[in-house]
């Protein structure tokens, strides 16, 4: 099996950055084996949940949004009849390709598509609230749940993964220098770079 | 302004773009009839006032939305997926038949599709 | 220090004194002065010089709505203009400088423009430089002659021309209560509605929360109320549903209660940590918003009222209590109000002797008699000062008996001071509220214009309201806190407030007029009171051509002391109530907002790059790279010595003569699914693909509703329900848009799903004659032969371990393929290929070289596909189905695009053997001189190493009529005049013989 590259090349800069004492943000790339997207046709989204279910295991709330993060395994809703499911194993997209039939929907690869950045810490909020005009209040952003946004240009998709932790997908293409506007912001809180 | 996405909840217009006047019908692709598409793709009401838009959440969700919007003064009311109100839409009898000359070519999936 | 300073009290800290400069000359103040205050302390009263008529100028204001201290900031290189002195706070080794003198600020020799005055009134440059060139000294030409002086002699500050280096960021914060302001009133809102366990922001522009309560004297709750405010801030603070901003003012109010607000947290200090920004941005989204934005005090219009010493009462309080600062020794206070009186005393109480209190009235409350009485000196009522004296800096007034409307008359009587403190009524400061909604409500009793009915959901509070006392702030701004937070009302008792009970109403006196010299109503802008009154004649009457005429409220104080003046004298004028005259919509900014701050982020290396798999590899092999819109893609890999042309001949040499390879990886690519998925294609290209086979592509065009091409792209079919559609670079959003609309909008109920997959592929496109063996070389798991692969058709297989996915298609007229891989394995598969074709000569090519292939081909791309051809323009009509309807298929043929005179796609050759310019013109006669009818212009040009001549592709009129005619490039721009030959586009491999062999 050939590795697969990362997209940020040089800009990854392991340790410890910015000027606080205390890293208010940790930054890494989860690099999961496998992103898929599913569409499921008006109708069969309970289906669709239902694939997911048997190849993650994740059970998944039927609300907009709704989503489940579990033992290397993450899934949400991103978009009406749409959701993102993540395995930090590859094969997924073949395993679910077999659970969604043509008339329930369609599943698309998009392991190299898409590329996590993870950001953590007491100041994550803070920092994703300089790219991102949506509330990232636990209470108006639950545990669990994905969003659909955009920083400029850059189409994101991001699950909150933990009450400090949010897991950010965009476009390969765009994951350099999403990468390295996230690290500048961050410089302020000081962040470090695992 | 701020659009309330039924998928997304509310989010800043600059997450949208706008895709046009929700009023117009599309002629019967078969149509002919110079002035039916000449008023489909230009003609255009321009109200002062309450209007019914297309707006697309292109940095979210990416549906389509059928946006009530005043254009005096920006208020937005009532805020649908384009998606689900044409599907209803095409659940009554006669706008079914309409819905139906708009696809001549059927191929044989659709008829299964359909239901 | 001139002994200005009172030994205590105040926000300074006298334990920590600042050193800075102004005009070359280094002064002492301590930590929490302003610039203004500073100067102040030392003795300086003289800040600038107005903007025509270089009078000088000293402070009038103590805040936000400074109109006369603008000074200029110097950090290292950079200037900073135009910054209120009031608003600056002083830090060790802040240089700052007086601006619109020359030489210097105490003698300046604009100051002459005042002798020329009658010439420069308002309406100068209307009169002046607009209209018809009547003579040699009117009109546009004599604009542009006059307007390096005039630009040099009236103004501002000048900027600098230095990149911006700060750090600028945007933040982005939703809350439930948004409170505009930290004194008493909105301090008491934002109190009540954290209560309620709400999010609550609370904002103020000054660095310490306080409002009035920092200058008032009065006592709140038993402490004086400069504690209590400290207190409440405190606690408030301290609330984890609070979010307290200070240093920032709220500046824009815009639909869904969205507000702009700006924090400076560099400004004030001499330098910051390498992560901080300079200013913040916040875009603050409130579900209700609590205005408790105060009020500013407006100045009396009176003959030589621009004089340094003349100050507004409510600053002269702010200097006294909050900087421990005596704006003068010997003060004489002018009023038409009781708030005056507050000042007189608080002066008096910190040392200075008051010369007189001259009001207007005749008759005062009790409670502002008692003010009097302690403040000292002659009480004039009835009186009004008609005019003032003194070089330079203000040493004496005159003073004469006034009537109801702000005549003078009778004896003058000339008193010595130092300074004057005015007070000519409040406005609230509704601009926020006018922002967000209708137009302002004027309000009989407090001579003010109060904020209209709410458009949005805003409540107001405290001054803001017209309210006059703390009492009545404390009130409202709790029941505003409640309501916005969604609470019940209150009953519970509210702190105690000590203050005198002032009548709140000002007698309706806003000018005094006397015979005489210059009288002020916007200072910044030098426009006086005869400068609205010639509005007024010239037939400038309406509000907003006052505006303009006069330029009265513009600026970076949009009139803030100015506004009200200047429309009661014009109200007076036309003899009408000031209501009935109007007044002007405010628009954001509330107040001057930094470009960095608006464009935070979006700049340098903070734009949203887009790059490739491979980018790293280009790079490393020094690749020149060129934008091609977000995307960054090789231009040409250089050798050194070599010029742009000689190295894209070179590499478009290689790949006719052997084999090239080039990144397509920008590409759009989208995943088009699902059971309908052929049958939506048929739709939305103008050619058929229901009837491609599994495991074969197709070239496609697309066209708008209204027949014009959208793009082109081939689309492969990879199963019976799913599809890989690509798109041009540039187009692939725009197209996936128009997908997605006609599937959500137009066909509802069709079963397709669309998904981005541009960037889940990285494409290498391999062309020239020996592609095919490099492939052999390198591909594993499927024959590439030609029955196997034939053109247009795919295969799947391996590269060095990495699964592949390869389509033949040609774009150049060589045999070539486009080899998609995963795009974290491209340049693991990218450098396999590289190394297959090294016995090749293998070459990586860039944009020039694919723009050079393709022009040979004649394959037309974005240059050709502007928005306005068809695609019988292009010679497309091929492609054009007449079996099924399709998007544009109704509107294409209307009768002007189906002209055959319409520009169409021509190939053109150089006939002077030199290059040709893009965007060029094509003319049918070769003159430079006379005006020629351009019959179209050229999209695309190379040196064609195949040709070996200049070449390139044209939309010209009438398309293949004019092939082999003769014509003419004419790019006046360029200065390039010459012959060329129109020719088919089909330079290269005219019958495909190469690309299918």
């Amino acid at each position: 099996m050939v590795e697969r590259e990362s997209p940020l090349g040089a800009a990854y800069t392991p340790g410890r950055h910015g000027v606080a004492d205390k890293p208010g943000a940790q930054i890494s790339e989860p690099r999961p084996g496998s992103i898929v997207e599913i569409v499921a046709w008006p109708g069969s989204e309970k289906a669709a949940l239902a694939a997911i279910k048997g190849a993650t295991g994740l059970t998944l709330p039927d609300r907009p949004g709704g989503g489940a993060s579990k033992a290397g395994k993450s899934a949400f809703g991103f978009a009406p009849g749409r959701w993102l499911v993540i395995d930090q194993a590859e094969g997924l997209g073949p395993a679910l390709r077999a659970a969604v039939d043509s008339e329930t929907g369609t599943v698309t690869d998009l392991s190299h598509g898409r590329t996590a950045i993870r950001i953590e810490g007491v100041r994550a909020e803070w920092v994703l609230s300089k790219f991102f005009a949506i509330d990232f209040s636990v209470e108006a952003f639950p545990v669990g749940e994905g969003r659909s946004t955009a920083h400029h240009d850059i189409f994101t998709q991001i699950q909150r993964t933990g009450d400090d932790r949010f897991d950010v997908y965009v476009f390969r293409s765009f994951a350099r220098a999403f990468w390295t506007s996230l690290c500048h912001a961050s410089e302020e809180v000081g962040y470090e770079v695992s | 302004m701020r659009i309330p996405c039924p998928y997304c909840g509310p989010r800043d217009v600059g997450e949208f773009t706008y895709q046009g006047d929700a009023t117009v019908t599309r002629p019967d692709p078969a149509s002919t009839d110079q002035d039916g598409w000449n008023r489909y793709v230009y003609d255009r009401a321009n109200p002062a006032g309450k209007h019914s838009e297309v707006w697309q959440h292109s940095g979210g969700c990416r549906a389509h939305l059928i946006v009530e919007r005043d254009t005096l003064t920006h208020a937005v009311g009532a805020v649908r997926y384009a998606r689900g109100s044409a599907t209803k839409a095409a659940a009554r009898p006669a706008a079914k038949a309409a819905a139906k000359k708009t696809s001549p070519r059927k191929p044989a999936t659709r008829a299964k599709a359909g239901k | 220090m001139s002994g200005r300073r009172i030994p205590d009290g105040g926000r300074i800290d006298r334990n920590r004194p600042v050193r800075f400069s102004f005009d070359g000359r280094s002064y002492s103040g301590f930590a929490g002065d302003t610039l203004a205050s500073a100067l102040l302390a030392n003795g300086v009263t003289l800040f600038g010089r107005s903007f025509k008529y270089h009078r000088p100028r000293g402070v009038l204001a103590a805040g936000i709505d400074e109109p006369n201290a603008l000074v200029t900031v110097l950090r290292g290189t950079k200037r900073e203009a135009n910054i209120p002195a009031t608003q600056l706070e002083i830090y060790d080794g802040l240089v700052t400088e007086s601006q619109n003198r020359f030489p210097s600020l105490g003698f300046d020799l604009g100051a002459v423009n005042q002798l020329g005055a009658p010439l420069i009134s308002a309406g100068f440059y209307y009169k002046t430089f607009m209209g018809p060139v009547i003579g040699p000294l009117k009109g546009t030409r004599f604009w542009m002659f006059c307007e390096w002086f005039i630009r040099r002699a009236a103004g501002l500050g000048r900027a600098d021309h230095e990149p911006d280096t700060s750090r600028y960021e945007r933040m982005n914060a939703f809350c439930d209560v948004l409170v505009v302001g930290s004194g008493p009133a909105g301090m008491a809102a934002a109190r009540a509605a954290a209560g309620t366990g709400k999010r609550v922001i609370l904002t103020e522009l000054d660095p310490v929360p306080g409002g009035s309560a920092n200058l008032s004297g009065e006592t709140i709750g038993g402490k004086p109320a400069v504690d209590w405010a400290a207190d409440e801030a405190a606690e408030l603070a301290a609330l984890p549903n609070v979010r307290l901003l200070t240093r920032t003012h709220v500046w824009g109010y815009y639909d869904g209660n969205t507000l702009a607000a700006l924090e400076r947290l560099g400004d004030h200090v001499s330098s910051q940590h390498a992560g901080e920004a300079r200013h913040r941005h916040w875009v603050i989204r409130a579900g209700t918003v609590v205005l408790a934005t105060g009020a500013f005090e407006r100045p009396i219009v009176f003959q030589g009222n621009d004089r340094p010493g003349v100050m507004l009462a409510g600053a002269a309080r702010r200097y006294t209590a909050e900087f421990g600062v005596l704006p003068g020794r010997r003060v004489a206070v002018f009023t038409n109000n009781d708030s005056a009186y507050q000042a007189a005393a608080q002066l008096r109480a910190a040392g200075a002797e008051i010369a007189a209190i001259v009001d207007t009235r005749l008759s005062i409350s009790p409670a502002a008699r008692d003010l009097a009485q302690k403040a000292g000196g002659e009480l004039l009522l009835g009186h009004a000062v008609s005019a003032t004296g003194g070089r330079g800096a203000l040493s004496g007034i005159t003073v004469q008996q006034v009537d109801a409307s702000g005549g003078v008359s009778g004896e003058k009587t000339n008193i010595a001071v130092d300074c004057l403190v005015v007070s000519g009524g409040w406005s609230p400061a509704i601009h926020l509220a006018s922002q967000a909604g209708q137009k302002p409500k004027w309000d009989e009793d407090l001579q003010a214009f109060l904020p209209p009915e709410p458009a949005q959901k805003w409540l107001g509070a405290g001054a803001f309201l017209g309210a006059a006392t703390t009492a009545e702030a404390l009130r409202g701004g709790r029941a505003a806190g409640l309501k916005a937070a969604g609470a019940m009302a209150s009953r519970a008792a509210l702190e105690k407030v000590d203050a005198p009970e002032l009548d709140p109403h000002p007698a309706p006196v806003f000018e005094i007029r006397a015979d005489g010299g210059k009288a002020f109503v916007d200072h910044q802008l030098d426009v006086t009171a005869d400068d609205v009154r010639l509005a007024h004649r010239e037939g400038f009457m309406s509000v907003e051509h006052l505006k303009r005429y006069t330029t009265l409220g513009m600026a970076t104080d949009q009139g803030k002391t100015s506004n009200v003046p200047g429309l009661a004298i014009m109200a007076a004028a036309r003899g009408i109530s000031i209501p009935e005259a109007g007044t002007t919509r405010f628009r954001p900014p509330f107040a001057p907002v930094s470009l960095g701050s608006l464009a935070a982020e979006r700049f340098g290396e903070l734009k949203p790059d887009r790059l490739t798999p491979m980018h790293d590899w280009h790079i490393e092999r020094g690749a020149q790279m060129m934008p091609a819109g977000l995307w960054h893609r090789p231009q040409i890999y250089g050798f050194p010595g070599e010029t742009l042309e000689q190295t894209y001949v070179r590499e478009a040499a290689a790949v006719r003569e052997s084999v090239g390879i080039v990144d397509v990886s920008t590409l759009g690519k989208i995943a088009v699914q699902g059971p309908d998925a052929a049958e939506f294609l048929d739709r939305v290209y103008t050619n058929m693909f229901s009837t491609l086979a599994v495991g074969k592509a197709r070239y496609g065009l697309m066209l708008r509703e209204d027949g014009l091409i959208l793009d082109d792209g081939t689309t492969w079919r990879l199963g019976e329900t799913e599809f890989l559609m690509t798109t041009t670079t540039a187009a692939a959003g725009k197209v996936m848009q128009h997908l997605e609309c006609l599937l959500d909008v137009r066909w509802p109920d069709m079963r397709v799903s669309l998904t981005s997959v541009t960037d889940e592929w990285a494409g290498a496109a391999i062309a020239g004659p020996n592609a095919r063996k490099v492939l052999e070389r390198a591909v594993k798991g499927t024959a590439v032969d030609n029955d196997t692969l034939p053109f247009m058709g795919i295969v799947r297989g391996e590269i060095d371990g990495a699964p592949v996915m390869i389509c033949r298609l040609s774009f150049s007229g060589e045999l070539a393929y486009e080899v998609y891989c995963g795009a974290g394995h491209g340049t693991h598969v990218w450098e396999a290929l590289m190394a297959a074709g090294e016995p090749f000569g293998i070459l990586p090519y860039g944009m020039e070289a694919l723009g050079t292939l393709r022009i040979e081909k004649g394959h037309v791309t974005g240059a050709e596909i502007d928005g306005r051809v068809t695609a019988r323009d292009l010679y497309l009509d091929r492609m054009l189905s007449k079996k099924k309807p399709f998007v544009g298929s109704a509107m294409m043929d209307r009768e002007g695009l189906a002209d055959e005179n319409r520009i169409r796609l021509v190939g053109i050759v150089s006939l002077d053997r030199q290059p040709l310019g893009g965007g060029a013109h094509i003319v049918e006669k070769n003159s430079r001189d006379e005006p020629n009818d351009s019959i179209g212009h050229i999209t695309a040009v190379c040196y064609s190493p195949a040709l070996s001549k200049y070449i390139g592709l044209a939309l010209v009129k009438g398309g293949k009529a004019r092939h082999g005619q003769r014509a003419f490039t004419a790019d006046p721009l360029r200065g390039r005049y010459g012959p060329v030959e129109i020719v088919s586009h089909h330079f290269f491999d005219p019958d495909g013989s190469r690309m299918h062999g």
